[in-house]
């Protein structure tokens, strides 16, 4: 946190300096939001004001900064903020100040310049792969805010890093993407006894029963060089068809729970595992459909096992497989102003393995309903994702209307379905209505 | 004697200038020599495109068909042999073929494009269905196989008249160009080669074709002009120096004219317009113009000098310049006036400069007239002649003093006879006027002598004919040519249009696929008919295709068999000869073709030449009407008088009609050449008729208002200087009679017999007219005694005199309000007669617009409900073209709730292509790609849909059938007012109509920069759907763009405005900004 203090306040000092040294063309913008959200039980769950302001300037011909900042504060504290043992975040990464009620963040930090024909963004940013909706295969170079489980919007809940990002244009319309990334940060869960706290046996080890945890033992990689992410994308774009072709070599952004048993005590040993991921997308419009595929294949996987498997002793409850997972993703736009997407979200591991707690073959699917009226003033959205293995799922709806250019004023609701043990059943006492005003300016 | 007080501006000028001649000298030479430095950038152009504006819509259309059919204007070479075997004998077979080889060696030659019977093929039935093979597949070296080839040639319809003469005695080479601005080196070149050609007894080449003739035409033209500007000089130095009996004003009145055209030309070349076949005219002219003045002064000079030989000369320069400046601008302002007249009416652009650069020419000439010509007359003080001092102190008069006052006395002894004369002339002026012919045929401007001239006779005589009109036809979909009821349509339109007079042959795809039947038939005549199946005509073109070349047909057909070019060739091309079948043409399209899937346009120079020359005569009375009415205005005012002004156009009037009468008894046709007489005509006839006037002015002040006195003292002095004026004017325009360019000669007569009228009326007619009338605007300025009365009681002169001016400012303006009404009226008809519009033609003008290679602007989109409330979105747009596509990107900037979200369009030129279409938001992080909205769809919220978004103001003639309805005034609110042509638009099918979302559109198209001003869409159920209003139309970068654009949509009162701003043609807008990064980065 002291360095990620000091580096920032560093960048800052440099960066008022060249936009006050240079009069160019400074851009300043915010957005004020407030939502209020209400569970089944009547209950405030979050009146979270959230203000983002943003500030774009070129330092130079050549040089432009942009910086996004965030500030949260929520009257409650059911979600969690502070995570004290959050064990997450880089030295370089996380908010620079967090409590219970509040915290302040660097969203995003970055520089964008163009050398010798190609686009350099160097600094703290986001960088999205895949063409998959709410789904992940390719879409992993960021981790993960699981704060409020995936209710959040991607956009707030991506964690940015600190990376270099550079696009090579190549002939007309391809293009490559060359990232590193030496921010050691990975997915943040959301603590426990927060309203999103994971229970699922498929996220959490599940102790043996009458074994006791001897002790939670975490460890995260640390050598900001050797232990960085490499990623490349080519994409390229051939008859009509928008092809990309990606690798990245990285750590898992989900920590490895290894349970080690020693007579009736479990120790967990968290630890963070590298994998190559190699994979591509391609989609194309197709009159009024758009077929959106992706396809990713990681060398290592790990999944908790049955703590009454034979595995779970000479596994340290961990199964490692290889995975090959896939999105086929169809969007419809043939009617005025109706917006509908449908998605096949599969994982295969390689190896099967006795006593997993998810199958083998996992499939889970999308439908997207989006509708806009009266020339975009009111917008319908509709989201609901399900499980195939275990019947569960999630429903989020949103009506918006937008009462001025810059003001939105939604209602929505967020409701899970299924058995208390499944990925989204876990949250189905946790279900709520939102209301909430954007304010941008 | 002279009681008029002298001007005192003109005295002190001319102080001045005889105080500092040699600096008034150098500076009037510096600032011609500063000119002159511009002078090498005039440019050429010969063409006769060029007569027409660039936005002219039969001329868009016609080039937008060259592009698409890859035609040009051909040089065509002719081989003819009168002999029995015609030129299918061995000797002159070789020299076809020499010469195809040759000329397609020649760099600016199409190779690809020259057609001979050394290119061509034969198609004919084999064992594996069509042979495609060259007629000189076999070598022609003996009679037999030269035989062979006339059977095969014979057997061929579509050569026979086009290629080959139906006799066998001529055979053509057609040469396409590359580019067509070098034609006048290519004809040169192909002329060297037909020199050098290896002929034999018998054969005869002649080259020619519209090619020949544009390349020709620049060199003939070059040529007698200079022959004829320097022979003009000379005439004119001649009649000086006879005059005078001096040098230097030969050589002085030679300066103001090298200054007078030269000074025009640089001008003219600074202002980037362009040396135009009629420009040739315009030195001669101003030779004339500018020489007249100078006459005036040296007359006046020399004659004062003769009468007072010891007096100091600077003093006589100076009284002559108070004494002449007045005439000499009266003058030049009426002359001034004439020429405007074409300038107004004029429009053809080459008309247009010429009347306007001949008014800047003939000012010039008054400056050099006024300034440098006192200025050097005080630095070399020339004496008059010995002769003429000696008859000026023995009080007598030369021998041109007595023959005008001979003049005089006939006229003013029998003024009613002379009266009478000129009213039998005026009549039969009249009467002969209505049997004018408005007629132009381009290779009449050469001698009949000229080689090309003769080529083209030949030609026209063995072959079908060097005139091309083409005919258009469009399917609305593609492979809708493979349609045998298409085709059958097509047939009979040919069929049609061989029956018209003039049209010779015809070339189409129909031709080609009745000889591909009869191949496959096993070639009896029976079988050369169109194929009755689809299938059957596709196969055909896929069988020709692989047997021999598939660009062949290029010139019938479009790739995708949906565009066809019809060529008819006919062996006549002026005006008269070929508007009917341009007219017959489009009334059989009109009938036979609505409610057709196809649509049938008549293009082709004939076209063109028809457009070019239909409005020719109304224009020409058009302007007719304008430069007299310009000229008796500039009168009025100038001598405070309208009967006066009336008195100064009636001997133009009664030249002009007289000339008429001339025209209809020597069939001289109102043509591009003859038809800017009249403006000239007025112009320079008026002067003599200012001169009268003003000079009878001043002698009855002086004669004290004795009238005979008056009229008899005019002759020896300003009859005589008139006289010179005239000798210079019509022998200046004389020469032009013996030019090679026949309209020159034409133009040369009939202007000399103008000028000559002119004269003759203004010093017979005028001063009859005068001596009968007594008119007052010459006795009501003097008496002296009467203006002493006036002077000493200013109160009672004075508004009287306010009262006579405001009546004549008045009746001026009223004059040239109805006048300009009718003109207004009737021009814009002459400019838009709707019913002989072609619709297609003005969607190409408007499809032809320029919109820049790319583009960069601010846009701000602001929506608005019924309820008033209102939301706005800032975006950032670019748009750029590619060979194959267009390309847009549209970055949101506010407000913040969408800042960051961008849209990339990849739009395709082929129709049946998708866009490909991209979304980025910010939100997601991620380039989505999403299908192409449905064209009907609503962009992004807004009342435009995708389809608006993507047409930018242009229309898909694949989607809708177009008509004119009407041309009238739109006046916008809060904008302005646009002559426009209201065009009403009918989706082709239901299923269209579907797709775009109404079943009709009507919009109004402004006929200066051809963009839709507004435009209005019915729904499906005939209901009004939306309005579009466009507003603050103005150039940027020479590009006319429209900054506000609103829909309104009628149903939901939902409205969207489209405000750009910083809208830049001129900036590079790069490549990388239509890509996914760009989107993801905002720029």
């Amino acid at each position: 946190m002291r360095m990620q203090l000091g580096l920032s306040f560093l960048s800052l000092i440099i960066a008022l300096l060249l936009a006050i040294s240079n009069k160019a063309h400074a851009e300043y913008s915010a957005i004020l939001e407030q939502e209020w959200s209400i569970d089944n039980n009547g209950n405030g769950q979050k009146f979270e004001t959230l203000f983002e302001p943003q500030y774009t300037s070129s330092l130079s011909d050549n040089v432009e900064m942009t910086f996004i900042g965030r500030v949260r504060f929520d009257s409650f504290d059911h979600l969690g903020m502070a995570n004290k043992n959050a064990e997450n975040y880089s030295g370089i990464n996380g908010p620079l100040f967090a409590n219970n009620h509040t915290s302040f963040s660097i969203r995003e930090w970055y520089f964008d310049t163009e050398i010798a024909n190609s686009f350099w963004r160097i600094g703290k940013q986001q960088v999205v792969w895949g063409q998959a909706d709410g789904l992940k295969v390719l879409d992993v170079v960021n981790p993960q805010s699981y704060r409020e489980f995936i209710l959040d919007d991607f956009d707030d809940s991506r964690i940015p890093l600190w990376m270099l990002n550079v696009e090579i244009p190549v002939g007309d319309d391809d293009s490559l993407q060359l990232l590193w990334i030496p921010d050691l940060s990975y997915n943040e869960y959301a603590i426990a006894g927060s309203v999103y706290q994971a229970t699922s046996p498929l996220l959490v080890p599940i102790l043996p029963e009458g074994f006791e945890l001897a002790g939670f033992h975490q460890s995260k990689p640390d050598s900001v060089i050797k232990d960085s992410d490499v990623g490349l994308r080519y994409s390229k774009f051939y008859q009509g068809w928008d092809l990309t072709f990606n690798t990245l070599y990285h750590f898992l952004d989900a920590p490895v729970n290894y349970q080690v048993v020693e007579k009736n005590k479990v120790s967990i040993y968290a630890q963070y595992e590298r994998s190559y991921l190699i994979g591509g997308t391609a989609s194309k419009a197709f009159g009024d459909f758009t077929l959106r595929t992706e396809v990713g294949y990681s060398s290592d996987s790990f999944h908790l096992v049955d703590n009454d498997s034979a595995n779970y002793l000479t596994k340290q409850g961990i199964h490692q497989s290889a995975d090959v997972s896939s999105v086929i993703g169809l969007d419809f736009q043939g009617l005025t102003d109706i917006f509908i997407s449908a998605q096949w979200f599969q994982s295969y591991l390689l190896d099967d393995g006795v006593g997993l707690v998810r199958p083998q073959h996992d499939h889970s699917f999308s439908l997207i309903y989006n509708q806009s009226f009266a020339n975009e003033v009111w917008t319908f959205e509709g989201l609901i994702l399900h499980g195939q293995d275990k019947g569960d799922g999630s429903i989020q709806a949103k009506l918006s209307y937008m009462l001025e250019s810059n003001i939105k004023l939604w209602l929505g609701t967020d409701i899970f379905y299924g058995n208390k043990s499944a990925l989204f059943g876990q949250f189905k006492e946790t279900d709520r209505v939102n209301i909430g005003i954007e304010w941008g300016f | 004697m002279n009681s008029v007080p002298k001007p005192l501006f003109a005295s002190r000028l001319a102080g001045i200038i005889v105080k500092y001649p040699k600096s008034t000298v150098f500076i009037s030479l510096l600032l011609m020599i500063v000119l002159l430095s511009a002078l090498p950038r005039l440019y050429k152009d010969t063409r006769a495109d060029a007569f027409l504006a660039e936005d002219n819509p039969a001329l868009v259309y016609r080039n937008k068909v060259k592009e698409q059919f890859g035609l040009s204007d051909p040089i065509v070479v002719a081989v003819i042999n009168e002999s029995d075997h015609g030129v299918f004998n061995p000797a002159s077979l070789n020299l076809v073929n020499w010469l195809s080889e040759e000329v397609s060696a020649l760099e600016n030659i199409n190779a690809d494009r020259v057609t001979s019977l050394a290119t061509e093929n034969n198609i004919t039935g084999s064992a594996e269905g069509m042979a495609v093979d060259p007629f000189f597949d076999e070598y022609p070296d003996t009679q037999q196989v030269a035989d062979k080839i006339w059977r095969q040639v014979s057997d061929f319809p579509i050569y026979m008249g086009n290629l080959v003469a139906k006799n066998g005695q001529a055979t053509l080479i057609v040469a396409e160009l590359n580019d067509e601005a070098l034609v006048e080196a290519t004809y040169q070149e192909i002329l060297a080669l037909v020199e050098k050609a290896p002929k034999t007894l018998g054969d005869k080449i002649y080259v020619a074709g519209e090619g020949a003739i544009a390349g020709y035409l620049g060199s003939y033209i070059d040529a007698d002009a200079q022959r004829l500007n320097p022979l003009a000089g000379l005439i004119i130095t001649i009649i000086i120096l006879l005059a005078f009996r001096r040098v230097s004003p030969g050589i002085l009145s030679n300066v103001i004219i090298a200054a007078s055209v030269l000074m025009t030309l640089s001008i003219m070349a600074l202002n980037d317009v362009a040396f135009f076949v009629i420009t040739n005219a315009l030195p001669v002219i101003l030779i004339g113009i500018s020489v007249a003045d100078s006459i005036h002064i040296y007359s006046h000079y020399f004659e004062l000098q003769a009468k007072s030989p010891n007096r100091d000369k600077k003093e006589i320069i100076v009284e002559t310049f108070e004494e002449m400046w007045r005439p000499i601008t009266l003058t030049t302002l009426t002359t001034i006036a004439g020429f405007l007249g074409l300038y107004f009416a004029a429009y053809m652009p080459p008309f247009k400069y010429f009347g306007l650069f001949t008014a800047v020419g003939v000012a010039i000439a008054w400056l050099y007239s006024l300034v440098f010509l006192p200025a050097s007359l005080a630095i070399i003080q020339p004496s008059a002649s010995k002769g003429m001092t000696k008859l000026a102190q023995n009080n007598q008069v030369d021998k041109l003093s007595k023959m005008m006052m001979s003049l005089g006395k006939v006229t003013l002894g029998n003024a009613r006879m002379v009266i009478a004369i000129f009213m039998v002339i005026i009549v039969s002026g009249i009467y002969a006027a209505t049997f004018l012919t408005v007629n132009e045929d381009r290779i009449a401007t050469f001698h009949p002598s000229e080689p090309i001239f003769k080529a083209d006779t030949a030609i026209n005589k063995f072959l079908n004919g060097t005139y091309n009109l083409d005919i258009v036809i469009e399917a609305s979909e593609n492979e809708g040519l493979f349609e045998p009821v298409n085709l059958q349509k097509m047939q009979a339109l040919q069929n049609y249009a061989l029956t018209l007079t003039n049209v010779q042959g015809a070339t189409s795809i129909i031709d080609y696929l009745k000889q591909m039947n009869r191949s496959l038939n096993g070639g009896s005549k029976a079988s050369y008919q169109l194929p009755q199946q689809k299938e059957l005509i596709a196969q055909y073109f896929l069988i020709y295709s692989a047997s021999s070349d598939p660009t062949d047909f290029e010139e019938e057909v479009d790739y995708d068999y949906r565009v066809a070019n019809m060529r008819l060739n006919l062996n006549k091309g002026s005006y008269q000869d070929t508007k009917d079948v341009v007219l017959q043409l489009e009334a059989y399209i009109k009938e036979n073709f609505k409610n057709s899937d196809l649509t049938a346009m008549v293009s082709g120079r004939v076209t063109v030449n028809y457009h070019w020359i239909k409005d020719l005569g109304e224009s020409h009375f058009v302007g007719l009407g304008i430069s007299l009415f310009l000229v008796w205005a500039v009168s009025a005012l100038l001598f405070g008088s309208l009967s006066a002004a009336i008195f100064a156009i009636i001997p133009v009037m009664s030249s002009i009609l007289l000339v008429y009468a001339t025209m209809v008894i020597l069939k001289i046709n109102l043509g591009i050449g003859t038809s800017m007489f009249a403006s000239v005509a007025i112009g320079l006839g008026v002067d003599f008729a200012i001169h009268t006037i003003d000079r009878l002015k001043s002698l009855y002040r002086k004669t004290n208002g004795d009238w005979n006195k008056t009229l008899a003292d005019f002759y020896p002095s300003t009859g005589r200087a008139l006289f010179l004026n005239y000798l210079a004017i019509a022998l200046g325009f004389g020469v032009l009679i013996s030019s090679k360019v026949v309209p020159l000669t034409n133009f040369g007569t009939i202007v000399v017999i103008a000028v000559t009228t002119s004269f003759l009326a203004s010093l017979s007619l005028l001063p009859a007219l005068i001596k009968v009338f007594k008119p007052r605007f010459i006795s009501d300025v003097i008496p002296e005694v009467s203006t002493d009365v006036a002077t000493n009681d200013p109160n009672s002169k004075q508004p009287v005199m306010a009262r006579k001016w405001l009546r004549i400012s008045s009746i001026i303006v009223a004059v040239a309000t109805l006048g300009g009404l009718a003109i207004t009226n009737q021009g814009h008809a002459a400019i838009i007669d709707i019913n002989t519009l072609e619709p297609m033609a003005v969607v190409a003008n408007i499809n032809a617009v320029d919109d820049g290679e790319y583009v960069s602007r601010d846009l701000v989109m602001t929506l608005k409900d019924k309820r008033g409330k209102v939301r706005v979105r800032e975006t950032k747009a670019y748009r750029k073209h590619y060979e194959n596509e267009k390309r847009t990107i549209l970055f949101y900037r506010k407000p913040t709730n969408v800042k960051g979200t961008s849209f990339l369009t990849f739009d395709y030129q082929d129709a049946k292509k998708d866009d490909d279409q991209w979304l980025y938001l910010p939100a997601l992080r991620k380039v989505r790609r999403i299908s192409a909205s449905d064209r009907g769809d609503y962009f992004l919220g807004t009342d435009f849909t995708y389809e608006d978004m993507k047409l930018e103001g242009k229309l898909d003639v694949t989607d809708l059938d177009f008509t004119v309805l009407n041309a009238e005034t739109l006046n916008i609110v809060d904008d302005n007012s646009y002559q426009s042509l209201l065009m009403s638009g009918t989706p082709k099918n239901t299923t269209i109509a579907k797709e775009l979302g109404y079943s009709r559109t009507e919009f109004w198209v402004d006929t200066k920069s051809w963009l839709i001003i507004k435009a209005k869409y019915w729904d499906l159920k005939g209901k009004l759907l939306k309005t579009l209003v466009s507003r603050d139309i103005r150039l940027v970068d020479d590009i006319y763009t429209r900054h506000e654009m609103t829909m309104k949509n009628s149903k939901t009162g939902h409205q969207t405005t489209f405000s750009f701003s910083h809208v830049n043609y001129k900036t590079l807008v790069k490549d990388s900004l239509f890509s996914k990064r760009a989107m993801k980065q905002g720029k």
